[in-house]
């Protein structure tokens, strides 16, 4: 007994909060990672996870009961349709020629959204690089 | 034991307005169809504690497996339409 729960809803709440923290985390790089296909690896495995450890500790809640069946029937659809539209939503978005976010992108923005453009560009520090090495 | 669904739904119901927002500016037609998979999966958890918190949590899970046999479907449907005959 911890703050007037017992050991059965004490189990449930920490299985919760994992997966509130994951889905939480979901929601933080669906908003903030730069590519389609950085944000569907966000929103494919977090939230896949963070929907499936609630729905355990919502099992370990209430008990082996029907409710508890029919909550790990939903948990099966969770697990396989989730990741399943993610992978194929990514394929389709690859097959159909979508452009791939690299590092070269990234610098160019950055460079383009400062507001002076007196700092030289990543090749140019690297051409300096080279030629300072080879002579 | 009630505070506690009340965080988590808290919680979901943020997550689906920010998905909104992806779902209205998302710059390509996936982003959009990514946010409608998160808005669907995070619904479906959203009326299962809606039935916890309701201490009646029969109903509810039965509209919460159907409408994950829908979200199931709807995605990969229309991502093979939108992937062609290359898919």
């Amino acid at each position: 007994m911890i703050f007037g729960f017992n050991g059965q809803e004490i189990i449930a709440c920490l299985l919760m909060g994992a997966g509130l923290v994951f889905l939480i985390g979901s929601m933080v790089g669906m908003l903030r990672l730069p590519d389609y296909y950085s944000r569907v690896h966000a929103s494919g495995n977090s939230e896949t996870l963070g929907t499936l450890l609630v729905f355990l500790g919502l099992m370990v809640f209430n008990g082996f009961s029907n409710v508890s069946a029919k909550i790990f029937i939903i948990a099966v659809f969770v697990f396989l349709g989730n990741p399943i539209g993610s992978h194929i939503l990514a394929k389709a978005a690859y097959k159909t020629g979508h452009p791939v976010w690299t590092k070269k992108q990234a610098v160019q923005h950055e460079l383009s959204t400062e507001p002076t453009s007196s700092i030289a560009t990543a090749e140019e520090k690297e051409a300096q690089a080279n030629a300072d090495l080879h002579g | 034991m009630q505070i506690f669904f009340l965080v988590i739904m808290a919680a979901l119901i943020m997550t689906i307005g920010l998905m909104l927002q992806r779902l209205f500016q998302g710059p390509t037609i996936f982003d959009r169809m990514n946010g409608l998979g998160v808005i669907t999966a995070d619904t479906i958890l959203l009326i299962v504690l809606f039935g916890f918190l309701d201490k009646q949590p029969g109903m509810y899970v039965d509209l919460a497996m159907a409408y994950a046999m829908m979200g199931c479907l709807g995605s990969v449907v229309l991502a093979k339409y939108l992937g062609g005959k290359k898919l």
